[in-house]
C-alpha cells in the first residue's frame, strides 16, 4: 500500500500539481485508515465510554455542555470524594471537554443533532487521523523524501502503541493530547528551522492547547529545553534557536499558566526549571554574542564563554539552594520513579498500584511497535548521518523516549511518534535507494552492473552515503522492495491483530468464548450500576476501592468515597483502612462517612483476576502507609508467607470486610465443603463469614459485583454484633450479669 | 428538602388522627389479659385510657386471632401488657416480634407483679434492653422505713414514695410535677429492676435508699445475694428507641388497680392518712408511652444566606465558603391534647452542629421571637454564623435526645463550594498588588517608548544590520 503511491508516482508525471492531489489523496486515505482500525470496539460491543478515566472525562464533558464553561471552570463536584468534595474545574485539564464541547455546539450550529456520547466516543479515532497527518508534516521536516512523511503517517496511523490509547470509547486525555504532542514538535522544527517567531508563537499556542490537555505536556516542557541545551553545546546557538526558543517558552508559559490546574506551577517546581534555565542561558548567550560581535578579541571571548559558564553553573547551584529550602517544589513522586523504578513501590504504594505505572517489559516494544521496533535505531543512525538541528532534536527525542518508555508502561505512548517518524526515514531510505537507481550516471550504472546485488543489498544503508555501489540489479532491487513490502503488509496484519485483540474491549463489558466458539458478554458491571441507579437515593453514598469511582459516578450517578483522581492519599486510605479491618473498626468509619453502600468486585465465580481480593494487598499497603499501628500486611500473609484465602488464610484475613463481602453467601452455591474460588483455585472453609453491619443488598449475575447496604445503629441501642445473634434466635443468658464479676452500677 | 417535605405529610397525617385520638401516635390499643374477667380490677385505669380517646381491644395471649401486625403494618399502635400466669405468650408475641413492633414505632407497657413470673418472651425482651429482672418469680422490693402501715405493717411489701423528681436538672419532670407535697405513691408489692448502661434507658421511679429485693420463700436469715438494692432498683423505668418507640417498666401492676387508686395509705411513722397519687401517676405513664407528653415535633427547618444583597432562596443546596448563614428549626412539644410552645430547659441547650467529618461549628441556639408564631404552638430556634474556610459537603445537625422526650435528629446535607474566579477581589483593590501593577505599566510604556524611539531615530550607518549575522 505504501510503496504503491512510489511507483504510481514512478510512472505517472512529474508534474507537481499531481504529485500534491496523489499526496492529499494518500494522507486522506492514511487518515481514514487510522480512523477504521480504531472502530473494532464500536462494532463488536457499542458506542460506549471505555475503562474507568473515560468515564469521568464524559461525565466532565456531560456538565460542561449542559452548564456552560464558566460554571465548568468553578465545578465544585460534591459527588465525589464525600465528603471532601472536589475542585474539580481546578483540578483537570479542560482541553479534551472542551474540545468535544465545541465540536458539540458546532454541529448543532450546523443543525446536526450529535449525541454528546458519540463525539465522546468518536473523539480518539478523529484526533488519530489529525496525528497521522501531523506526524507527516513532522517527517516532511526531517528529511527531503516525499515517500517518508507518508510511510510515517502511516505509520503513526496504526501503530498500536498508539492505537492503544485512542480507540473509539477511550475518551481519554491522550486522545487529543497526541496529536498536539506532534503537532507542536512539528511547529518547534518548523520555528526553530526558520527562526521565525510566528512558528514560535503557533509552537506556544498548541503548546498551551497540549498543557490544557494532558498532565504529559511537561514532556515537551523538558524536551525542547533539552534540544536547545544540546544544540548549544554542540556549539550550534544561532539567533533562529533564541528567537524560536524564547518566543516559544515566554508565550507558552504564560499560555500555560491559563489553566488552573498548572496555576503557577511553571515557575515553582523543579520539572519546568530546565526550560526557565535554558531561557535564562539564552538570554545570556545572545547577549555574549553581541558583545563578541561588538569586541573581537580572542582572550576577551574565551574570558567570556567562562562568564556564561560559571553563570550557568552558579544558577544550577542556586535552582539546587532553592530547591532544599524548599522555594521550589522538589520532582514529585511520579518523577521520582521514573528514575527509579522502584521507588514508588516503597514510599508511595499508590502509585505503583496503577498497573500502567510498572516498568515495561521487553515483549510490550515488539507487541506494540513490531517492525518499527528494529527499523527505529536505522532512522535514529540516518539522523545522525546529517545531524542538522532537526535531527538531533529526533535523536534526543529518541534517547528520552526510549528511557522513559522503558521504565513506565504507560509512556510507550510517548516514545511512538518518534518511533514512526525514525522508521519511517529508513524505510523511505532504503526504498529510495532501491528504487531510484536511475539517478547516477550511466558509467557509473555499468560499473554498478559488474557487482552483485546481493552484496549491495546487504549493506544497502550504507549505499545512500555512497550510491557508487552497486545495487541496481534488477533482481536485487525487486528482492529487496518486495523483502520490504511483506515486512510492511505483516505490520499491518499485526497491528489489525492487536488492535482487534488486545484493544478494543471496553473492559466495562467482558466478552468471553462459550464453549461452541459464540461470543458470550458478561455485562455484570452495568447491570450493578443499572441496580444502583434505580434502587438506592440519589444522594446514597458508595463506597468502593478507588478504581471504580468514575465508573460508580458516571455509570451509577452515585457519589462516592474516592475515585480515580488520587488525590488524596489519605482519603483512599481511610476506605483501604475500612476494606481491611474487621466490621467493628469499620462501622465508625463507614458511618462517619455516612456511606450507604459498599461496592466489592469479587471474580471468585467466574475466575475473574481483576476482582478486588487481587488488588486487596494494594489496600492493605496504603492503609498501612497512614495506620501502621492499625494495620500491618504481613498479618494478612500465613506464616509461611502464603496470601491464602482457604481455611488457612490469618485471622486478619477472615476478619476483614474485604474478606467478608466477597465471601458472604458464597458457600451456598455449592454443596457443602466443596465451596470453590475459581480464581485463587482455592477450597474455602466449610462454614462462611457472617456480616452482622451490613446487609447483602444486590449480587449481579456472575457475582462480580456485590453491593451490600451498611446498616443503621440498632433501633435498641444494641452493638450490631448481638442484634443479629438475636435476629437468630439466639437469646441472651438471662443471668449475664452474675458471671461477669462485679455489676456495673448506674449513675445518672 | 425532600425529607423535610415528607415529614410535614407525614405530620399532616398525624395531625388529622390527632382529631380523633389525642396521642400523636394513633389509638389503637390492645391490652393483653389472662382473662378478659381481669379488667374489671383495671377499670378507672382503663376508662381513663378510652376517655382519652384510645380504642381498646382486649386479647388473652392464647388466642389465635392475636396479631401484632397485618401484612405487614402494625394492628396496634400501643400494646399494654398486664401480668399473666402462662410462662410463654405463644407465638404470635415472641421478643422478635415485639422488637419488630417497636422498630416499627409501636409503644409498649409492660406491668409485672410479685408472684407471677414475667413471661419468657418478654424477659427477653427486656434484656435486649437491658433490664435485668430478678431470676425468681417470687422476688419482691421491701423497705423497712418506706411501707404503708395500713395494709402492709408486717411484710413492708407496699412501698410508699414521694412523687418522682427530675432525674437531672436538665430535664422536665413529667410525673411528678405539681404534686403536693403530701402526695405518696404506693408500689405494693412490686419487682424492681436493674438497668444497664444503655443511653436509652431512664428509670421514671427508683427505689428508695432503703429498699431492697429479695424472695420470701428463701427461709433464710440474711439475705446474702441481694439482686439489687437502693437506687439501683428501678420500680418504673422508661426506654426511648432511636426512633422514639417508647416502653415502660412498671414494676408493680396493683398500683394500676383501682383499689390503689383511691385507697388511704398511712406512712410508716406517721399518724394521718393520705390519698395516693397513683391514679395521676399512671395518667402520666401512660401519657407518656402512648405519645400524650414529651413528644417534639420538627415543623420546618430553614437556612439561608444572611448576607446584604445575597440571594434570599430559602434552603440552598450550596453555599459558598465563608458565607454568613442564617439556620432557623421550629419545634412543637404536644402536651396532652395540643401542640404548643417547646421551651429548652433552664440548664439545657438545643445546639446545632456545622460538621464535615467532625463539627467546625457547634452552636447553641437561640430562641427567636419572630418564628415563634402560628397560635403560640410553635417556637423557632436559630443561629446565625459564618461557614468555615473549607469546602466540601457539610450537614447542618441537630441532635436533641434527651430522656423523656422524643428524639430530634435532623440533617440538611449543603455542599459548600470554593471561590469562583470572579469572586475574589480585584487586583487594584488589594494595595499589596500595586507594586506590580505599576512595573506592568512601566515596563510597557518602557517598550512602547523604545519602540517610538527606534523607529523615528535615524540609523548612524548601513553597517549596523550587517554586524548581527555573525555567530
Amino acid at each position: 500500500m505504501s510503496a504503491d503511491p512510489l511507483q504510481v508516482l514512478a510512472s505517472a508525471g512529474k508534474g507537481e500539481s499531481t504529485r500534491g492531489l496523489l499526496r492529499v489523496i494518500i494522507l486522506l486515505l492514511i487518515a481514514a485508515a487510522a480512523i477504521a482500525s480504531r472502530l473494532f470496539s464500536v462494532i463488536r460491543f457499542e458506542s460506549i465510554i471505555h475503562e474507568f478515566d473515560p468515564w469521568f472525562n464524559f461525565r466532565a464533558t456531560k456538565y460542561l455542555v449542559a452548564n456552560g464553561f464558566y460554571n465548568f471552570w468553578d465545578w465544585f463536584d460534591d459527588r465525589t470524594w464525600h465528603p471532601l468534595g472536589r475542585v474539580t474545574g481546578g483540578t483537570l485539564y479542560p482541553g479534551l471537554m472542551v474540545t468535544s464541547g465545541i465540536i458539540y455546539h458546532a454541529l448543532r450550529a450546523l443543525t446536526i443533532p450529535v449525541d454528546i456520547r458519540n463525539i465522546c466516543v468518536l473523539l480518539a479515532p478523529a484526533c488519530s487521523g489529525l496525528t497521522a497527518v501531523a506526524t507527516y508534516l513532522l517527517t516532511n521536516e526531517m528529511t527531503p523524501s516525499p515517500s517518508a512523511g507518508l510511510l510515517a503517517a502511516l505509520f503513526m496511523g496504526i501503530a498500536p502503541g498508539y492505537i492503544s490509547r485512542s480507540v473509539a470509547g477511550s475518551y481519554d486525555n491522550e486522545a487529543i493530547a497526541i496529536f498536539l504532542l506532534v503537532f507542536t514538535f512539528y511547529l518547534w522544527i518548523k520555528a526553530l528551522k526558520q527562526g521565525s517567531m510566528l512558528w514560535g508563537a503557533l509552537c506556544a499556542l498548541f503548546y498551551g492547547y497540549m498543557v490544557a490537555s494532558w498532565g504529559g505536556y511537561a514532556f515537551i516542557t523538558c524536551l525542547l529545553p533539552l534540544h536547545a541545551f544540546v544544540l548549544i553545546c554542540m556549539g550550534r546557538y544561532s539567533t533562529r534557536l533564541y528567537v524560536s526558543y524564547t518566543t516559544w517558552y515566554a508565550l507558552g508559559t504564560l499560555a500555560s499558566m491559563q489553566i488552573p490546574f498548572v496555576g503557577f506551577l511553571p515557575v515553582k517546581t523543579s520539572e519546568h526549571m530546565p526550560a526557565l534555565g535554558i531561557f535564562g542561558f539564552l538570554q545570556l548567550l545572545a547577549f555574549l554574542d553581541y558583545v563578541r560581535a561588538a569586541m573581537p578579541s580572542r582572550q576577551f571571548q574565551t574570558f567570556l564563554w567562562m562568564f556564561a559558564g560559571g553563570t550557568f553553573g552558579l544558577s544550577l547551584l542556586g535552582l539546587v539552594l532553592a530547591t532544599s529550602a524548599g522555594v521550589i517544589a522538589p520532582w514529585g513522586g511520579r518523577f521520582y520513579s521514573l528514575w527509579d523504578t522502584s521507588y514508588a513501590k516503597i514510599h508511595i504504594p499508590i502509585i505503583a498500584s496503577v498497573s500502567e505505572h510498572q516498568p515495561t517489559a521487553w515483549p510490550a516494544f515488539f507487541f506494540d511497535l513490531n517492525m518499527l521496533i528494529w527499523l527505529f535505531p536505522v532512522g535514529v543512525y540516518l539522523c545522525f548521518q546529517e545531524l542538522a538541528d532537526e535531527h538531533v532534536f529526533i535523536v534526543v527525542y529518541a534517547v528520552f523516549g526510549s528511557y522513559f518508555a522503558g521504565v513506565m508502561v504507560r509512556l510507550m505512548l510517548t516514545l511512538t511518534p518518534v518511533v514512526c517518524v525514525a522508521a519511517a526515514i529508513a524505510v523511505s531510505t532504503l526504498l529510495d535507494t532501491y528504487l531510484r537507481a536511475k539517478l547516477p550516471k550511466p558509467e557509473e550504472i555499468q560499473a554498478a552492473e559488474a557487482s552483485e546485488g546481493k552484496k549491495g543489498a546487504k549493506s544497502g544503508l550504507k549505499s545512500t552515503s555512497k550510491p557508487v555501489v552497486g545495487v541496481y540489479a534488477i533482481w536485487g532491487k525487486s528482492m529487496m522492495v518486495s523483502a520490504l513490502a511483506v515486512y510492511l503488509l505483516i505490520f499491518v496484519l499485526h497491528c489489525t491483530w492487536v488492535t482487534s485483540n488486545a484493544y478494543s474491549s471496553p473492559s466495562v463489558v467482558l466478552a468471553s468464548r462459550l464453549p461452541d466458539g459464540s461470543q458470550h458478554i458478561i455485562d455484570d458491571y452495568r447491570e450493578a450500576y443499572q441496580w444502583l441507579r434505580q434502587n438506592t437515593r440519589e444522594d446514597a453514598k458508595i463506597m468502593s476501592w478507588w478504581d471504580y469511582g468514575y465508573q460508580i459516578g458516571g455509570m451509577a450517578d452515585r457519589p462516592t468515597l474516592v475515585d480515580n483522581n488520587t488525590w488524596n492519599n489519605t482519603h483512599i486510605a481511610t476506605v483501604g483502612k475500612a476494606m481491611s479491618s474487621s466490621e467493628e473498626v469499620s462501622y465508625p468509619i463507614m458511618r462517619q462517612h455516612e456511606v450507604d453502600y459498599v461496592l466489592v468486585v469479587f471474580g471468585g465465580l467466574l475466575g475473574y483476576s481483576g476482582d478486588d481480593i487481587n488488588k486487596f494487598l494494594w489496600m492493605v499497603r496504603i492503609a498501612e502507609g497512614i495506620w501502621p499501628e492499625e494495620i500491618s500486611e504481613r498479618s494478612f500473609f500465613t506464616p509461611r508467607g502464603e496470601y491464602r484465602v482457604d481455611g488457612e488464610a490469618t485471622e486478619a484475613m477472615k476478619n476483614s470486610l474485604m474478606y467478608k463481602m466477597s465471601y458472604y453467601n458464597y458457600n451456598n452455591l455449592f454443596p457443602p465443603g466443596k465451596a470453590m474460588d475459581r480464581m485463587r483455585n482455592s477450597l474455602l472453609p466449610e462454614v462462611g463469614p457472617t456480616l452482622s453491619t451490613l446487609d447483602e443488598a444486590f449480587t449481579s449475575e456472575n457475582w462480580i459485583i456485590r453491593i451490600y447496604k451498611v446498616k443503621d445503629l440498632d433501633n435498641l441501642g444494641r452493638d450490631h454484633t448481638s442484634a443479629a445473634a438475636f435476629d437468630r434466635g439466639h437469646k441472651k443468658a438471662k443471668k449475664a450479669s452474675k458471671k461477669r464479676g462485679p455489676r456495673r452500677l448506674r449513675v445518672d | 428538602m425532600r425529607s423535610l417535605l415528607s415529614l410535614f405529610s407525614l405530620l399532616a397525617f398525624l395531625f388529622a388522627a390527632a382529631v380523633s385520638a389525642l396521642s400523636t401516635s394513633g389509638n389503637r390499643l390492645l391490652v393483653i389479659l389472662d382473662d378478659v374477667a381481669e379488667k374489671e380490677s383495671y377499670s378507672k385505669f382503663l376508662g381513663d385510657l378510652e376517655s382519652r380517646g384510645f380504642q381498646l381491644s382486649f386479647e388473652s395471649p392464647k388466642s389465635e386471632s392475636l396479631a401484632l401486625f397485618h401484612l405487614g403494618e402494625r394492628r396496634y399502635d400501643h400494646v399494654v401488657f398486664f401480668p399473666t400466669k402462662t410462662k410463654g405468650l405463644g407465638p404470635n408475641l415472641t421478643p422478635n416480634i415485639l422488637v419488630d413492633f417497636m422498630n416499627a414505632n409501636g409503644n409498649v407497657l409492660v406491668t409485672l407483679t410479685s408472684g407471677t413470673a414475667a413471661p419468657n418472651s418478654l424477659v427477653s425482651l427486656l434484656t435486649e434492653l437491658e433490664i435485668q429482672l430478678p431470676a425468681d418469680r417470687t422476688n419482691l422490693v421491701v423497705d423497712h422505713f418506706h411501707y404503708d402501715a395500713a395494709s402492709a405493717a408486717d411484710t413492708h411489701d407496699v412501698l410508699l414514695l414521694p412523687p418522682p423528681t427530675s432525674v437531672r436538672p436538665d430535664i422536665k419532670n413529667y410525673f411528678g410535677a405539681g404534686a403536693g407535697k403530701d402526695d405518696v405513691l404506693a408500689f405494693p408489692r412490686g419487682v424492681g429492676a436493674a438497668l444497664g448502661a444503655s443511653e436509652l434507658l431512664t428509670p421514671i421511679l427508683r427505689a428508695p435508699r432503703t429498699a431492697y429485693s429479695y424472695n420470701p420463700k428463701e427461709q433464710a436469715e440474711v439475705v446474702d445475694d441481694v439482686f439489687a438494692a437502693g437506687e439501683q432498683l428501678s420500680l418504673v423505668s422508661a426506654f426511648q428507641a432511636r426512633n422514639s418507640a417508647r416502653l415502660t417498666l412498671v414494676g408493680a401492676a396493683e398500683m394500676l388497680q383501682d383499689k390503689w387508686f383511691d385507697v388511704e395509705v398511712t406512712k410508716a411513722g406517721a399518724n394521718k392518712a393520705a390519698k395516693t397519687f397513683n391514679r395521676e401517676f399512671a395518667k402520666r405513664v401512660s401519657g407518656w408511652t402512648f405519645n400524650e407528653i414529651g413528644v417534639l415535633r420538627v415543623n420546618w427547618i430553614e437556612h439561608h444566606l444572611n448576607e446584604a444583597g445575597g440571594n434570599n432562596e430559602s434552603n440552598p443546596t450550596i453555599y459558598r465558603i465563608k458565607n454568613d448563614v442564617k439556620y432557623t428549626i421550629s419545634l412543637s412539644e404536644y402536651v396532652w391534647t395540643t401542640w404548643s410552645l417547646f421551651t429548652v430547659p433552664a440548664n439545657d441547650a438545643l445546639q446545632l452542629e456545622f460538621s464535615m467529618l467532625s463539627p467546625f461549628h457547634r452552636l447553641a441556639l437561640t430562641p427567636s421571637a419572630a418564628y415563634t408564631s402560628a397560635g403560640e404552638s410553635e417556637s423557632g430556634y436559630s443561629a446565625t454564623f459564618k461557614l468555615p474556610d473549607q469546602h466540601g459537603i457539610f450537614n447542618f445537625k441537630i441532635n436533641y435526645k434527651r430522656p423523656f422526650v422524643s428524639n430530634v435528629e435532623e440533617k440538611n446535607t449543603v455542599s459548600v463550594r470554593h471561590m469562583a474566579h470572579d469572586e475574589w477581589p480585584r487586583s487594584f483593590v488589594i494595595s499589596g498588588a500595586w507594586p506590580w501593577i505599576t512595573g506592568v505599566g512601566v515596563t510597557v510604556a518602557g517598550w512602547l517608548g523604545f519602540c517610538a524611539l527606534w523607529m523615528y531615530s535615524a540609523p548612524v550607518g548601513g553597517k549596523r544590520a550587517g554586524s548581527k549575522k555573525t555567530q
